[in-house]
């Protein structure tokens, strides 16, 4: 028996990382090359108005007659760049509002269509609340586990589970882990026919319940 | 980081877009009636006399520049701060990932060493590469107790996989007053 395909855990391994969390990755992207346009030009202009470039052209007005001159020259050219740029500075701005504000996708399973227990025309959708419920279920049941939390992340062709699990004081992570793969998911992908659900689990502890204050 | 990351990232992509708009809106509005001086929505004919007057070197332009200098600092900031701090574990299997948060750690620690009867009390702080514990002795305690602190926490490391294993810092320092 040969071992699994490198490539194929790697692509496992990968988007098991990438259920860990929403990625932030565009937000950061967006505020970087912002935040670095933001800072080259003040510091331009403040180069500029402490008089590094030069006190004469410290000294100009800031809509320089020289520059009004040139766009009047070339009326057309001028509002054309204009229009051009408000354009693309509108729809990129909506571009990144809305991506920014886009809920996280949660993909429905649509398991087996056509199977042997209905016709061609048959498919049964398994929703992602659902499929992460039964989880969460399941695995708030293990031993050392207070509390569960499951989601189903990713696209339809590539779902992964996001788990979060509250263990209690006394839980053994790796004796919780092992059972975590063998018995929850090793169901869950048996019962919604993947033939893998690659998985992100967040460890917390849970808080102990409070005893009664009198015996 | 990453909650003012997701506030401040829709803001300012409304706020270019707005821009884009008012800047569409404007010179759309002068080619339709070139012969009406005032702006649609933005005054910019006062503007654009204003700037007219004022030089680079005149009093609020140097303190803009470096007012907006600043805020670009902050935004690079926010955007190369806001990194999740997770602790790796280590999955049973290669496509499970497991992590934690470093409080998670943290608390953990800290039960495993107040838990002895020997510390009064305890602090403890963790990241990916270290954990630091600050434990109070009681008064009678001896000198020993730094090495019995050290071995519980790294007992209680053995017991969890870490991907990579935080080094241990203890200090101990004395209780006053009666236990």
């Amino acid at each position: 028996m040969t071992g699994p395909d490198p490539r194929t855990t790697t692509a496992l391994r990968r988007r098991a990382a990438a259920a860990i969390a929403r990625s932030t990755v565009g937000e950061r992207t967006l505020a970087v090359v912002v935040g670095l346009l933001l800072l080259a030009g003040g510091c331009l202009v403040a180069l500029l108005c402490y008089g590094v470039f030069g006190t004469g052209r410290a000294s100009r007005p800031l809509l320089d007659p020289m520059i009004v001159d040139a766009l009047r020259t070339q009326p057309l050219v001028a509002r054309f760049a204009a229009i051009v740029g408000g354009l693309l500075l509108a729809v990129l701005g909506l571009v990144w509002a809305a991506h920014a504000l886009r809920p996280e996708r949660r993909p429905d399973l649509v398991i087996d269509p056509g199977g042997p227990d209905g016709g061609p025309d048959t498919s049964i959708v398994v929703s992602a609340a659902a499929a992460a419920e039964a989880v969460a279920a399941q695995a708030a049941a293990l031993p050392g586990v207070g509390r569960a939390r499951a989601r189903l992340v990713g696209t339809e062709a590539a779902p992964a589970m996001r788990v979060t699990l509250w263990l209690a004081d006394d839980a053994d992570v790796r004796d919780v882990l092992a059972r975590l793969d063998a018995e929850v998911l090793a169901t869950a992908r048996a019962s919604l026919g993947l033939a893998d659900l690659p998985a992100a689990v967040r460890l917390e502890l849970d808080h102990p319940q409070p005893g009664p204050r009198v015996a | 980081m990453r909650v003012l990351l997701r506030v401040l990232a829709p803001l300012l992509g409304l706020a270019v877009a707005l821009v884009g708009v008012l800047v569409l809106l404007e010179v759309v509005a002068a080619s339709v009636r070139p012969d009406d001086g005032d702006g649609l929505v933005v005054p910019w004919p006062e503007w654009y006399a204003a700037l007219a007057r004022t030089a680079w070197t005149d009093a609020p332009v140097p303190g803009i520049a470096i007012g907006t200098a600043v805020l670009g600092l902050l935004l690079v900031l926010v955007g190369l701060l806001a990194r999740r701090h997770d602790i790796a574990v280590d999955g049973p299997a290669p496509e499970i990932t497991v992590t934690t948060s470093p409080r998670m750690l943290a608390r953990l620690v800290g039960r495993r060493v107040r838990a002895a009867d020997d510390v009064a009390a305890a602090s403890v702080t963790a990241s990916r590469r270290r954990v630091w514990v600050a434990a109070q002795a009681w008064n009678d305690a001896g000198p020993e107790l730094a090495d019995g602190v050290r071995a519980r926490v790294e007992n209680l490391l053995d017991e969890i996989p870490l991907h990579h294993r935080p080094r241990v810092t203890v200090t101990v320092q004395d209780r006053k007053g009666p236990r």
